[in-house]
């Protein structure tokens, strides 16, 4: 009884060989580092995922860098100033 | 898929309708709380690209909501905002003990070769990975269906190339006009290359 609920449960978890060829073959595509390296397909699926994780910080800090940048942007120019006129123009 | 040009131009209007809600308020306000702002519009610009079919979307919209209940309401009026802020996150929580009782009976009973010993350890850094990946994927501790995670992540990552596409170029733009417009005004506020 508890064999077939672990069983049912587990395999709710985990996903099958197949499912993570097919998964890892399309983060392969996205990931500019992996793209590059060996084409056999046998870049090991953890190492994949590590890369995808690091690969989604490093665009979270790119955002938080652009943020700053255009934030400073818009602090540095005057009210009345063609820059202001320019970047408002852009943004707004 | 890659970020595409319709993704991109809907992303640019919607952001752009976001920065202007702060349009009145943007001359009174810190860097900070410039920088807080732009960045919630994004977010928010992003996440409504998806209309509230993806997981990670409405986790974002709900976190974003948290943060600033405002500028999400008028972002998203139109959008049917109410439900996608009150809308609740899949409870698909995994029964973690009933999965850790039953392996522990799993390994007692069986006694392992050395292949499966090294498939086991293989496994449990997918698993360790995996939970990483729903660290950084919005609404990722909602997500207990490993394919369903995968997917989201793979649709979280064409999303945030698309932020990151535009913003970028707007920034550059930004930067380059502001600097040529000192430029030519005589001003030598920033320092320009020649060519």
């Amino acid at each position: 009884m508890s064999n077939r609920r672990s069983r049912q449960s587990s395999s709710a978890l985990r996903i099958s060989d197949d499912q993570m060829i097919d998964l890892v073959s399309k983060l392969r595509v996205l990931l500019p580092e992996i793209r590059e390296r060996r084409r056999s397909d046998k870049v090991s699926a953890s190492k994949v995922l590590q890369e995808t994780c690091n690969y989604i910080r490093k665009l979270h800090r790119e955002v938080d860098n652009l943020s700053d940048r255009l934030s400073q942007l818009l602090d540095s120019v005057d009210e009345d100033s063609q820059e202001a006129a320019v970047i408002r123009s852009l943004l707004m | 898929m890659q970020p595409t040009s319709s993704m991109k131009e809907e992303f640019l209007q919607k952001w752009q309708m976001g920065l202007q809600i702060y349009r009145p308020l943007i001359d009174n306000t810190s860097v900070s709380e410039r920088r807080k702002a732009i960045k919630l519009s994004a977010d928010v610009a992003m996440a409504s690209l998806r209309r509230g079919t993806t997981c990670w979307s409405r986790a974002l919209i709900q976190k974003t909501a948290t943060e600033d209940n405002f500028l999400v309401r008028q972002m998203l009026s139109g959008i049917k905002a109410e439900t996608l802020i009150n809308k609740k996150l899949p409870k698909v929580m995994c029964h973690r003990k009933i999965v850790r009782r039953s392996k522990k009976i799993l390994r007692r009973r069986k006694s392992r070769s050395a292949i499966e010993e090294v498939a086991a350890k293989a496994r449990k850094l997918v698993k360790k990975k995996t939970q990483g990946l729903r660290n950084v994927v919005p609404g990722g501790e909602f997500m207990s269906n490993d394919v369903l995670l995968i997917q989201e992540t793979l649709d979280y990552i064409v999303s945030l190339q698309t932020q990151v596409n535009v913003m970028r170029s707007i920034v550059d733009a930004a930067e380059a006009g502001s600097e040529r417009t000192a430029y030519y005004l005589g001003k030598p506020k920033f320092a320009i290359e020649d060519g």
